[in-house]
């Protein structure tokens, strides 16, 4: 047998007629599958940078932000680390409503706000963050007031403000690929950096706080194409424990230009950040869903929460107090979600945008719902010195979800800042630990190896073929035990014979690549935590299992990592913490 | 397209930085921001916002196949 003939290795002639399809194929919009990789970076010239501290905050969004300030302000040295740039990327630059609960204005106390968001979400919350929230959202607020985050509509320099006031260094543009454990608890991590021609980072510290937020399959219409689930999925790798991967956000998108985040959102990314008070929803998204895949498209109703009950024999339940009147909200009284279609509130003509289409969020749980499981009120993981906070912590502080309007940057805030406080305290009682260079190097070779492949799977078009299993109405939201089982054996295969094989030309692709392994590992998530929840509830919907199984199911779904290696799914009761903690 | 032309650019890297996805780099001759990986804009327009003298325009045309939950 002669390697002419094997499949993975081409020989020119074949090669070229490839590259040619490859050609035609880009031409058409499609993305090439297997290829031969020409890199434009040598992977062995890449330089190898290390920095110490006492806090590395992962990530720069709301949670990041008040993470790195208040652990600064406990007395740390703080390293804040962010695949994009403070304040403008992942989902926090689009979020414009923070809730804040003012015990001067509010009608109800703290204790009936709890107990709202709790018979909203049908146990699936944690009350201990969910009166965390409300205790803290107004100090919070005042400090991003005085920050100037109120007064304009893009939030990088009211951020950027507290953060070089402290002095606190950043790393921006850095892709973060692993975190490192040693002798049972947390010594760092490593990432890669986009710019120039790249370096690999090791990134020594006491405790780590990941504020990555949560993800996505880089899905059509909802500003999330830059998280990809990377903090979870790296923590699940060193030991930790992952929940809520089961919840669906439900935004939908138009079906002109569906991919077209702005245009879809109406003037939303252009207003100045407010606050609000309590207002307690219970907004499916997935009923939207449901009616889709009943009677097709055009969608008789509007928006999540505005499809009349009557419409639809079946389908996910809201509880009776917070059924919407038909005709939905006020126009503009929801700051977490898009406008009506069409003819919204800013006068839009109807089909100027087309039908809502679902899948926009696609691969993106409840906010708060989904992340680190946390084994106390601080944010704390199952790993020692490693914490999370906002999107990238499981505190199911909302529940599996949309309860409170406001609470998705409130709870990113007060969660930041609370883990931030944890986390100092916690680096004043260790050391750092030492890192074997054997494993710096064997780290360095895993984040590097999709530049040194001499061919391989394009990581867009992995991504693209994850898409197309994860997205369908009928496989991510309308869930059944057949059809999930059918997309967990793409998901294996994707995950055993695409990630080994993952190609990069370029930094940019690096970063695509380790993206696509962690979409790949969060596609298992979600897919095993949905099979393991036979019933109904909140925004998890069993068209094979309709109904809310009270008897079996209060209780939260946690997901390791095996001493085989193999994921491994548990049942946490709800309002308890995890047994093991 | 998604970000649909760079017009006017000054090089300030703003648009660089404020990307989220990393579609936009810096051209190393010129110095000016170009169009580097289209096919990951998700059209979310901080770039054009950020940029502090309008040279961005925008388009809501995805420039691969979009995959929505129903078609």
């Amino acid at each position: 047998m002669t390697s002419k003939n094997h499949p993975t290795h081409p020989n020119r002639r074949t090669f070229l007629g490839l590259a040619g399809a490859a050609t035609g194929l880009a031409a058409a919009g499609m993305r090439a599958g297997w290829a031969e990789n020409r890199p434009s970076v040598a992977a062995a010239d890449i330089v190898g940078n290390v920095h110490e501290t006492d806090v590395l905050v992962i990530g720069g969004g709301m949670a990041g932000l008040f993470a790195a300030v208040k652990a600064h302000d406990a007395g740390a040295r703080v390293l804040l680390v962010s695949k994009g740039r403070l304040g403008s990327s992942g989902l926090t630059p689009f979020a414009k409503g923070f809730f804040v609960f003012d015990p001067k204005t509010e009608k109800g106390s703290i204790d009936d706000f709890v107990a709202g968001v709790s018979r909203s979400a049908l146990g699936t919350n944690n009350p201990v963050y969910t009166r965390q929230l409300a205790e803290h959202s107004l100090a919070r607020a005042k400090e991003l007031s005085d920050w100037g985050f109120f007064d304009q509509t893009l939030c990088h320099r009211p951020f950027l403000k507290p953060i070089a006031e402290r002095g606190i260094p950043r790393l921006e543009r850095v892709m973060i690929t692993d975190l490192i454990r040693q002798d049972g608890r947390i010594a760092g991590a490593a990432g890669f950096s986009l710019d120039g021609d790249g370096a690999v980072l090791t990134l020594r510290a006491r405790a780590v706080i990941l504020c990555t937020g949560a993800g996505g399959f880089k899905p059509n219409g909802f500003p999330v194409c830059d998280l990809t689930h990377d903090g979870s999925v790296m923590a699940y790798r060193i030991g930790a424990r992952v929940t809520g991967k089961e919840w669906n956000d439900g935004h939908v998108t138009r079906s002109t230009h569906p991919a077209a985040c702005y245009d879809a959102w109406g003037d939303m990314f252009d207003r100045v950040p407010g606050t609000n008070g309590v207002e307690i929803h219970h907004d499916l998204g997935v009923d939207v869903n449901y009616v889709a895949y009943k009677t097709g498209n055009p969608l008789p109703g509007g928006p999540p929460g505005m499809v009349e009950d009557s419409a639809i024999e079946g389908g996910p339940v809201t509880p009776a107090e917070f059924r919407r009147a038909p005709g939905g909200p006020p126009p503009g009284a929801d700051n977490d979600r898009p406008p009506p279609p069409p003819g919204g509130p800013e006068g839009k003509g109807p089909g100027r945008m087309g039908v809502p289409m679902g899948g926009a969020s696609a691969g993106m749980a409840i906010h708060k719902s989904e992340g680190l499981v946390p084994i106390d009120d601080r944010g704390t993981s199952t790993v020692p010195g490693l914490f999370a906070a906002g999107d990238a912590l499981g505190s199911h502080m909302a529940g599996g979800i949309y309860t409170q309007i406001g609470s998705s940057l409130a709870g990113s805030a007060v969660q930041g800042a609370i883990s931030g406080e944890a986390a100092a305290e916690y680096a004043r009682g260790v050391d750092l630990a030492q890192l074997p260079e054997a494993r710096l190097a064997e780290i360095r070779s895993d984040i590097l190896a999709p530049l040194t492949r001499s061919a391989g799977y394009g990581p867009a078009w992995v991504t693209q073929t994850l898409q197309g299993v994860m997205i369908p109405n009928f496989v991510l939201y309308i869930k059944k035990e057949s059809m999930m089982r059918a997309a967990l054996a793409y998901v294996e295969e994707l995950r055993d014979h695409h990630i080994p094989m993952l190609r990069a030309a370029d930094l940019h692709e690096l970063r695509l690549a380790h993206e696509t392994a962690n979409m790949i590992l969060t596609a298992e998530m979600k897919l095993r935590a949905s099979l393991m929840r036979t019933e109904s509830r909140c925004s998890h919907y069993r068209l094979d299992y309709p109904e809310i199984d009270d008897r079996n199911w209060r209780a939260w779904i946690n997901i390791f990592q095996g001493q085989d290696g193999t994921m491994q799914l548990e049942k946490q009761p709800f309002d308890s913490w995890p047994a093991f903690g | 397209m998604t970000i649909k032309s760079i017009h006017g650019c000054i090089g300030c890297g703003e648009c660089v930085q404020a990307c989220p996805c990393d579609v936009i780099r810096l051209d190393p001759d010129t110095g000016k921001a170009v169009i580097a990986y289209p096919a990951d804009c998700q059209i979310c327009h901080l770039c054009r916002m950020y940029c502090p003298v309008d040279a961005i325009e925008m388009s809501p045309e995805k420039s691969i196949p979009v995959i929505v939950a129903w078609g």
